[in-house]
């Protein structure tokens, strides 16, 4: 959302429109939970995200536009994670899941020369539109977005969905930017293998 | 010359701009070589593309939380 638009926002927030705050939970909320996710897990994204948009209301006379509203809302989430779970803050875990359709692996490559084995299948599609009009497939992503590991999907959805540049995601996550570099580039190629899989076999 | 493995093991560095000047020029020198690598980076932006668009899940809730927030502003409000 363009600066411009933050600021018409934000004027009607502050006069308390109902449609406004509507707007608001439904542009940011899942970047919110991205976040929150990272860095707390799943069992307590939900109380994070609701802490997060109290402190957001309690302080909203206070935003003074340093940065976009995005920004702040998203570091709002990740002071709101790391305060109420300071105490067992989590390693930053590199751990590589198992994913449903596996990843672009070693065995795709020879292993004298380093060329495809097995060369990338071509997709019956160009458009993200034209793949995602398969139901299945959509669920089919779904369901590798699930198997990754919080940290890797988290910032897979900061980096794709909400378009963070990286070192936006290594400051709200602490993390650096070798590791995030690392947990992208291993989230994409399974999400890669998923959609080769579909296009391929037609099926999940 | 790189690998198709190598190029590979760099493709996100390569789209999301981290490569230096030097690795860049390889994997591009790389790309003009090889159609299978083509393919690939071009199905990698294809896949990055789809997730941009792919619907977050919705709010749950959506009204009852505009409300409980729009009351609890008022509240605060001096």
């Amino acid at each position: 959302m363009a600066a411009a638009d933050d600021t018409l926002l934000l004027k009607r927030l502050l006069a308390g429109e109902q449609r406004a705050f509507k707007e608001l939970v439904s542009t940011y909320q899942s970047a919110m939970r991205a976040v929150a996710y990272a860095i707390v897990g799943n069992r307590h994204v939900d109380e994070v995200v609701q802490d997060a948009w109290l402190s957001v209301v309690r302080n909203l006379g206070g935003f003074e536009g340093r940065s976009s509203l995005k920004t702040w809302l998203l570091t709002i989430t990740a002071n709101s994670a790391k305060s109420r779970y300071k105490q067992n803050r989590r390693e930053v875990l590199l751990d590589d899941l198992p994913s449903p359709h596996g990843t672009v692996d070693d065995d795709r490559f020879s292993s004298t020369d380093g060329h495809w084995l097995v060369a990338p299948y071509a997709w019956h599609q160009d458009t993200p539109e034209a793949l995602l009009t398969e139901n299945e497939l959509r669920e089919c992503l779904e369901h590798t977005l699930l198997s990754l590991s919080e940290l890797q999907s988290s910032v897979l959805l900061l980096r794709e969905r909400q378009g963070l540049e990286l070192e936006e995601i290594c400051n709200l996550l602490e993390i650096s930017l070798s590791n995030v570099r690392v947990l992208l580039h291993r989230a994409r190629l399974k999400v890669f293998a998923t959609v080769e899989h579909f296009e391929e076999t037609g099926e999940c | 010359m790189l690998t198709c493995k190598e190029q590979v093991a760099r493709s996100s560095d390569y789209l999301d701009g981290q490569l230096s000047f030097r690795e860049r020029l390889m994997v591009r020198h790389h790309l003009m070589f090889c159609p299978n690598c083509r393919r690939f980076i071009r199905q990698m932006r294809l896949m990055q593309a789809t997730l941009k668009v792919m619907p977050a899940p919705p709010v749950a809730d959506l009204d009852a939380l505009a409300e409980r927030l729009a009351n609890e502003h008022l509240k605060n409000k001096p």
